[in-house]
């Protein structure tokens, strides 16, 4: 039987990050993947390095911690991130939004984040393409972005370069524990001994969790993104409505249009080749990951309100991906108290890319005993926060057994 | 919200004998196609089909086009030309663009004519103007009426080389050489009898190192071929060229199948990956249809009976036709498929076309 230190499992951006840092340490790692690096939603997201969409609080506090790891991973690993740090900024639409956003603005400046309210026309001289119909908007020269499939694929080669092993197209089909440890892997190649894993699945870390007697309370939230041809340079930076915010953190306040119901909060970026990511939704439709026409109507309408230009360059692919969403937004990270050696590192939602750094460090402070490196509470992050959640209950209000549409 | 009871994607040899079909039954079709003409590559036909008489042998392939769309007016058939269909949705919900805005229609059924796309080939100069596909150059001279170029090479001896050949001629050009990877010529031999006969040469185990030129093709530098495909050095000979024409086979036109959720088969002398469908051409999915070279690439008269099965099957499960009235039309349509691939070019098809009829049976 092959035998490894420790087994991740997922080869999205999160598993691929601890894979790495693991490897890095010298840890023996295996790395499982049940498709390919980043064929599930690392591989279905837009490239923002968002910090003001981070609540403010543990969440902002670990998106700070995160993003200061990118600078540094650019030049480590052997490949093209394509990592800036052009700012982005938060459109105001209406007074009501403004009000909300000043406060939004004092609570992340108190932590650390430098965001700053523009009025209507320092607004548009950063970003000329803007409509006139707006009142204002944040900035931040904090946001950045990064390209979310070369950056999990930098972090699996940087782990193979380490001599991390992989294991692609190899579903998991058990997990075995010994007197309450983790014992050894079985996959459809083979098992594997190993007294560490992690569960690094994103939205099907519950499956995984099952095969140990865990419910973990992640479930699927679809975003939607449509993908324009190249052209040249348009939106600078990341950009997103004031609604993304409210979408994100309050939907009840949205109303109940369909725009509100889909959770549609506008988010613009544009590639290195030039193409305009024009997102998304936030739906809770199970595990359905297709594109529905009413969702792209509506999100193209927001955008040609608030980018007129958009009207004029063609779509040239939609596509889906499945955040995994938690009852309070956090990400689950650590250990497990009921199993010793198994840990989690999945529910980061639409957070996954800036948190993917910062994830990848914390886990490995805590497998291999270290010293944590990074000031974090983890007791806040962990699983047993839930214990007294009605997890069935979560699920099944959030439509996780989800109708299609 | 606009609706019909059969929606029918692209107005091609397929698509138009699909609609026809269909709205014999008395059933409301609805035919959608991105260009501003309908009948698909019919229109640059100018040569006579082969076949048998039911196959309309000895009629010039645009002449089936106006016949085809005659019918469709007789039969009050909708055709919405311009109108590029970008995507299948939830309920079978169209969504297509025409005058730069935004469309639905939604539809009991759906059939998915779509055809094919030449393929490309890559070398050294293979981006420089004047390099193009040979359905290119023969749009552009029996329908647009322009020559694409005085001095042509044409790559490629299928039945697709060899017309657009000989069509160029006709149209006043000069094919400087017919070149072929394989050891033997491709087409059928009257085709390539015709070009030889007008003095073009064919050189077979033969394929493209390079193309030269600065802005245009001005040159073609051709290498022979080992039988493991691998050039043969010192073989090397020079044209002078103004055009290289590709007929490297074609691949069908998948997406819209792919976007739908069908399930696919691989199959190569289909063209690779192709829908799997059952007898009546219906996809994996309930209501979901395809018809012509979306199926696999074959030639027009194939897809115009695939296009009639595809609207025969349709039309009964509307319940236009009973079981006896359409298993009639369906044995008909089935016996001049058979004959169809049948010989020493079509005996290739008929055993792929088995394999996707498989296919089917495994899922089910």
């Amino acid at each position: 039987m092959q035998s490894t230190d420790v087994v991740v499992i997922g080869g999205g951006v999160i598993g691929c990050s601890v894979a790495y840092q693991l490897a890095k340490k010298g840890v023996s790692v295996t790395l499982i993947e049940e498709n390919d690096i980043a064929s599930g939603t690392s591989g279905a997201c837009d490239k923002a390095v968002l910090l003001q969409s981070k609540n403010p609080g543990l969440h902002l506090k670990m998106a700070l911690e995160g993003v200061k790891l990118f600078p540094d991973l650019r030049k480590e690993l052997d490949m093209d991130i394509e990592y800036k740090n052009d700012g982005g900024m938060i459109v105001i639409y209406t007074e009501e939004q403004w009000k909300v956003m000043e406060q939004f603005v004092q609570r992340q400046n108190k932590l650390g984040l430098e965001v700053q309210l523009l009025d209507r026309d320092r607004a548009r001289e950063r970003q000329p393409a803007f409509s006139k119909d707006i009142i204002g908007s944040t900035y931040s020269p904090m946001d950045g972005e990064v390209n979310p499939i070369y950056l999990t694929l930098g972090f699996f080669r940087g782990a193979k370069k380490y001599g991390a092993k992989a294991i692609l197209g190899t579903k998991v089909k058990d997990i075995k524990l010994e007197k309450g440890r983790v014992h050894s892997v079985i996959t459809g190649s083979g098992n594997i001994l190993t007294r560490h894993v992690v569960n690094a699945c994103g939205v099907y870390a519950p499956f995984i969790g099952t095969m140990v007697g865990l419910d973990i309370p992640i479930i699927p939230r679809r975003g939607q993104i449509i993908v324009t041809e190249p052209v040249a340079s348009l939106i600078h930076g990341d950009v997103n409505c004031a609604r993304y915010i409210t979408a994100k953190f309050r939907p009840e306040l949205l109303g109940n249009d369909e725009a509100s119901r889909l959770g549609i909060g506008l988010s613009l970026g544009q590639t290195k080749n030039g193409n305009i990511l024009i997102g998304g939704t936030r739906e809770f439709v199970g595990y359905h990951k297709h594109t529905t026409h009413r969702a792209l109507r509506a999100v193209l309408k927001h955008a040609t309100n608030l980018v007129p230009a958009l009207k004029d360059i063609s779509i040239i692919r939609s596509f889906a991906g499945l955040r995994p969403y938690t009852p309070d937004g956090l990400p689950i990270l650590g250990k497990v108290r009921q199993i010793e050696g198994f840990y989690m590192a999945a529910g980061h939602e639409g957070d996954g890319i800036a948190l993917s750094a910062i994830t990848g460090k914390l886990l490995c402070d805590v497998i291999t005993d270290n010293k944590m490196t990074i000031d974090i509470d983890m007791n806040k992050l962990s699983l047993e926060r839930f214990e007294e959640e009605d997890i069935d209950g979560f699920r099944k209000s959030h439509n996780c057994y989800g109708d299609a549409v | 919200m606009k609706t019909t009871d059969i929606a029918v994607i692209g107005a091609g040899p397929a698509g138009l004998s699909c609609a026809v079909e269909a709205a014999k039954s008395g059933a409301r079709v609805t035919v959608l196609d991105e260009n501003l003409k309908p009948g698909g590559q019919l229109f640059k036909q100018i040569h006579k089909f082969f076949g048998s008489r039911e196959h309309r042998a000895g009629i010039r392939g645009f002449r089936i086009g106006q016949q085809l769309l005659e019918a469709t007016e007789r039969l009050d058939v909708q055709v919405l030309l311009d109108a590029a269909v970008y995507g299948i949705y939830e309920d079978r919900l169209i969504a297509y663009i025409t005058d730069g805005r935004d469309h639905t229609i939604k539809a009991k059924k759906i059939v998915l004519a779509t055809g094919a796309s030449e393929n490309a080939l890559a070398f050294p100069g293979c981006t420089l103007p004047g390099v193009m596909g040979a359905g290119a150059a023969q749009t552009m001279i029996n329908v647009n009426r322009v020559l694409p170029g005085k001095k042509i090479i044409m790559v490629g001896s299928g039945n697709v080389g060899l017309i657009v050949s000989y069509q160029l001629m006709q149209a006043g050009a000069d094919v400087v050489a017919l070149i072929e990877a394989a050891p033997k010529i491709g087409g059928y031999g009257v085709h390539a009898g015709k070009i030889r006969r007008a003095g073009v040469p064919i050189y077979t185990s033969t394929t493209i190192k390079e193309v030269l030129g600065e802005e245009k093709v001005e040159g073609v530098i051709t290498a022979s071929l080992d039988e493991k495909w691998q050039h043969i050095e010192d073989t090397e000979k020079r044209f002078e060229a103004d055009t290289v024409c590709l007929a490297v086979g074609l691949s069908p036109l998948t997406e819209l199948a792919w976007m739908a959720g069908c399930e696919f088969t691989f199959i190569p002398p289909l063209g690779g990956h192709v829908p799997i469908h059952d007898r009546n051409m219906e996809s994996t999915l309930t209501g979901v249809y395809i018809a012509g070279d979306i199926t696999g690439v074959e030639e027009a008269s194939s897809a115009m009976e695939e296009g009639r099965l595809a609207g025969v099957a349709c039309a009964e499960s509307l319940g236009y036709y009973n079981e006896k009235q359409a298993l009639a039309l369906k044995n008909e349509i089935w016996d001049r498929l058979d004959a169809l691939r049948t010989g020493p070019f079509g005996e290739g098809r008929f055993t792929a076309k088995l394999k996707q009829l498989e296919a089917r049976r495994q899922l089910a």
